[in-house]
């Protein structure tokens, strides 16, 4: 018995990732990079022609298995500017050891530091455990924007809500101000998600969070413009305390919802992060 | 099957115990003045969508609104907060309302939330001076906190010596029950259907309580997206019964 345990230890990985970025000479700079892993990060890119920064967020394991534990930590200097972009879907295997696998996110940002993550993909397979923790603290003058979908498992294989668990949380710190605290616990066996006013008939959750300084009154009706309601896609706009607004989806048109995602996305940079 | 303290059958209880009952009826009369007649915490949206529009879809509805979006929510505020007012440690109990806060991420549910808690603390001070709710009234006062109603009820109901389960009971029945009310005024349905829904949904509130019992702070979940979604949408409805 003591040794499974130990083999299992043995196996379980433990991905690190752990950027800092500041601003010199003009262009905000990857100085510091700490990876252990399967977790990677590509070298900063600078793809607009100004100081910000694009990073790519790999993964080399192609996914987490029983146990895998994944963690993030960034820190944004005063008056960086970054956009990290993970490469590809967080897969969750089937937790066969009864072990939940797990990511934690950890996100500082200081004075005027901007930052985008697009987007957060989340696949919980057949009978995974996955937990998932995300905290941002930042400052009443830096910016956030998170951008994420979670997936009801491989839809396309008749996969849908036949995971045992998936829980995320996140949260997010204005100074000692809690802005957002929002936790999802899907444990489709003991829950009626498809119910009216639940999932209903819906199998993608996608949200798109923004916190910056650089809201106005009409935000919500801007962004509203953008957003398609159908019978199988809706949403739903709200304003965090005048200091954030949320976007929530619920769908089934995955296309149209990555279309969205993206098109809020791009609004945001185009009207409001000049 | 955890049991109310209070004992109606039993005669030789002290009138005491009686009246306590007679409280806690007043606080939970549809006249008591705290707005819930004004909330449909998004079910206006879908009223007007049509997604209810019989007695049997209010019964689903309210069904999955008390299972998935109470018990994982409200639910857990007023169980976490009755236990930290017991403890005293108002510390705790700020940081407890500004997480509720924060988690009612639907503008219109989360004013709606603050609203009823102010206007209960107005309601009830004037009758019942409590040390405690006057200082939690200060606190609202100064800014502190935002004045929520999950939290303000259960700081009511430990210094009137109500038990948790007795609590968490009621505070699901009135939640629950002004929803079929304001659904009874807008779908339309009759008032025999709306008692019927009742009858049928006093069994299920109980089962509720008994979940809330063996939730805490880390089971919050804001997974009735639907409702969040439907809250969201209902300022934009063209006609609203409703503030929320």
């Amino acid at each position: 018995m003591q040794a499974l345990a130990k083999s299992s230890s043995l196996l379980k990985s433990d991905g690190k990732l752990e950027l800092k970025f500041e601003k010199r000479r003009g262009k905000t700079r990857l100085i510091d990079c700490y990876q252990q892993p399967p977790l990677k990060a590509s070298r900063g890119l600078y793809i607009d022609g100004t100081d910000h920064c694009t990073l790519y967020l790999m993964e080399s394991s192609g996914g987490l298995v029983a146990g895998d534990h994944n963690e993030f930590t960034v820190h944004l200097k005063p008056g960086s500017n970054v956009t990290l972009m993970p490469q590809s879907a967080t897969k969750v295997y089937p937790a066969f050891n009864d072990q939940p696998s797990s990511q934690q996110v950890t996100i500082n940002l200081d004075e005027d530091a901007r930052l985008e993550w697009n987007r957060e993909e989340v696949i919980p397979f057949e009978d995974a455990r996955f937990n998932s923790a995300t905290s941002v603290q930042m400052t009443s003058s830096s910016s956030l924007l998170w951008a994420e979908i979670l997936y009801p498992g491989r839809e396309k294989r008749g996969e849908t809500f036949a995971f045992r668990e998936c829980h995320t949380h996140f949260e997010v710190w204005i100074d000692d101000d809690c802005l957002v605290y929002d936790a999802l616990r899907l444990n489709p066996a003991e829950q009626m998600l498809k119910q009216l006013g639940v999932l209903e008939q819906f199998n993608y959750i996608a949200n798109v969070w923004i916190v910056s300084p650089s809201m106005d009154e009409n935000m919500d009706h801007n962004l509203g413009e953008i957003l398609i309601q159908t019978d199988k896609h809706k949403s739903g706009i709200t304003k965090l305390e005048g200091k954030g607004m949320l976007v929530r989806w619920i769908s089934n048109d995955l296309p149209l919802l990555k279309k969205e995602v993206d098109r809020i996305s791009t609004f945001i940079r185009k009207h409001y992060w000049k | 099957m955890n049991k109310p303290n209070v004992d109606l059958s039993n005669h030789s209880n002290t009138g005491a115990i009686n009246t306590d009952v007679l409280y806690l009826m007043h606080i939970h009369d549809s006249a008591f003045p705290i707005g819930s007649y004004t909330q449909s915490f998004g079910m206006e949206t879908y009223i007007q969508s049509d997604q209810i529009r019989t007695k049997q879809d209010l019964l689903n509805y309210c069904h999955a609104y008390l299972f998935e979006n109470l018990v994982y929510t409200d639910g857990i505020f007023v169980k976490e907060a009755y236990q930290l007012v017991e403890k005293d440690d108002w510390k705790q109990l700020i940081r407890l309302e500004r997480i509720c806060d924060a988690s009612k991420n639907a503008v219109e549910t989360r004013e709606a939330s603050r609203m009823m808690g102010k206007q209960f603390l107005q309601a009830i001070l004037p009758v019942f001076e409590d040390e405690k709710l006057q200082t939690w009234k200060k606190y609202l006062d100064e800014g502190k906190i935002r004045g929520h109603f999950p939290i303000a009820y259960s700081i009511y109901t430990a210094q009137m010596k109500y038990d948790l389960y007795t609590t968490i009971l009621t505070f699901l029945y009135s939640s629950t029950v002004s929803l079929v009310h304001n659904a009874v005024r807008a779908v339309p349905l009759g008032q025999k259907a709306g008692i019927e829904v009742i009858h049928q949904l006093i069994p299920k509130i109980a089962k509720a309580a008994e979940h809330v019992l063996d939730k805490s702070l880390q089971d919050l979940s804001n997974h009735a997206v639907g409702i969040e979604v439907a809250s969201m949408q209902h300022r934009y409805l063209p006609s609203r019964l409703f503030i929320s």
